[in-house]
């Protein structure tokens, strides 16, 4: 492929639409309104049971977590048997294991999904909009995710929730950042590890073509069928970076994760002529 | 109790220890965001740090008007005047 932009860009627009475009238009569409219909469920239905059902507090969660983890999972069959997307996930049986601290790249809006799907029982730290829409503010609430403030409060939930042998889930960069620039990643994720993670486990994800970036609205859907590829990476050895000082410690593998995953991922994502 | 100086001393050698800084950019003036690149996520280590000189149990409450070394200095010397008056 030439390196030349023009050349790239008029590539791009030559390319065919296929993989039954028009049909995966539809099932787009279709996603979009079953999550919403999904999500409506489950907020109004099935957590105002589980908030009601007597147990512990700790039990409530899980309970909370299981309910919402089916419904994105279901969300994701729906997705892939309509033939919507592709997807592959592999080594997610290492997933899931008590203060394991899960660190995934965030190229498109649904990366979330596949992590709470797939992953058992798994906190996660969530964009803070969720907790200002009234159909997530609740099951945010219940099945105790926290949001992403880079504030005090946000640090000491999550290091709390590891300190408790929960598996938590954090995307470094706290937002989609856009698919052809290289991931930049915040310290918070970093300093939680460091103060109460047993295991840090990497998940590389890759899309291929881009979709559902933030740059993009919903409607404009890549000429070819998505490929999701979750790909689960080696522990993460913590000890090292816990004989410096917090702040330092922070800062180093905060850096040593950023240029991991930009080794690992690159630019995530190549223009869509370029197969 | 402690002089403000002898809290400045503290604050310096633990701000030097923590972020590597010039011990000479550390003066009550200094900003701790702007001047000394500590940033929110610096502001919890550093909450622990004066938990562990004062011995008292710091909250995100005692930190929200530090924006100084001077703040800070004035936070560690209330608190190490409750953690007296309480002894």
């Amino acid at each position: 492929m030439a390196a030349d932009s023009d050349c790239t860009v008029s590539a791009l627009r030559k390319e065919r639409r296929q993989d039954a475009y028009y049909w995966r238009f539809l099932v787009t569409a279709l996603s979009f309104a079953a999550f919403g219909a999904g999500a409506a469920i489950v907020s109004l239905l099935l957590l105002p049971l589980v908030r009601v059902l007597p147990t512990s507090p700790a039990c409530r969660r899980e309970r909370a977590r299981a309910v919402i983890r089916g419904a994105l999972r279901l969300f994701i069959e729906l997705m892939s048997r309509l033939r919507g997307l592709h997807y592959e996930f592999r080594g997610r049986e290492r997933l899931g294991r008590p203060g394991q601290l899960i660190v995934a790249n965030h190229p498109t809006l649904i990366d979330v999904v596949f992590l709470l799907a797939f992953v058992p029982g798994a906190g996660c730290v969530v964009k803070q909009g969720l907790s200002r829409n009234p159909l997530t503010r609740r099951a945010l609430a219940l099945a105790e995710y926290i949001t992403n403030e880079p504030t005090p409060a946000m640090i000491e939930a999550a290091a709390s929730a590891l300190r408790d042998d929960q598996t938590l889930i954090i995307f470094p960069e706290g937002t989609r950042t856009r698919p052809d620039a290289p991931p930049v990643f915040h310290r918070g994720a970093a300093n939680v590890a460091l103060r109460s993670a047993r295991v840090l486990t990497p998940v590389y994800i890759h899309c291929e073509p881009a979709t559902l970036a933030k740059t993009e609205p919903w409607y404009r859907i890549p000429r070819r069928r998505p490929r999701f590829t979750l790909e689960v990476g080696r522990d993460w050895d913590l000890e090292p970076y816990r004989q410096a000082p917090l702040p330092r410690a922070s800062r180093a593998l905060n850096a040593d994760l950023q240029a991991h995953f930009r080794a690992h991922v690159g630019l995530r994502v190549r223009p869509e002529s370029a197969s | 109790m402690l002089s403000h100086d002898e809290v400045l001393d503290r604050i310096r050698d633990s701000l030097v220890e923590l972020f590597e800084l010039d011990p000479g950019a550390i003066t009550p003036a200094a900003r701790l965001y702007e001047d000394l690149e500590i940033d929110s996520i610096d502001v919890v280590d550093l909450m622990d740090e004066v938990q562990r000189h004062t011995g008292s149990k710091v909250t995100p409450e005692d930190f929200r008007s530090v924006r100084t070394v001077g703040h800070l200095i004035d936070v560690m010397q209330r608190l190490l005047r409750d953690a007296d008056a309480s002894a």
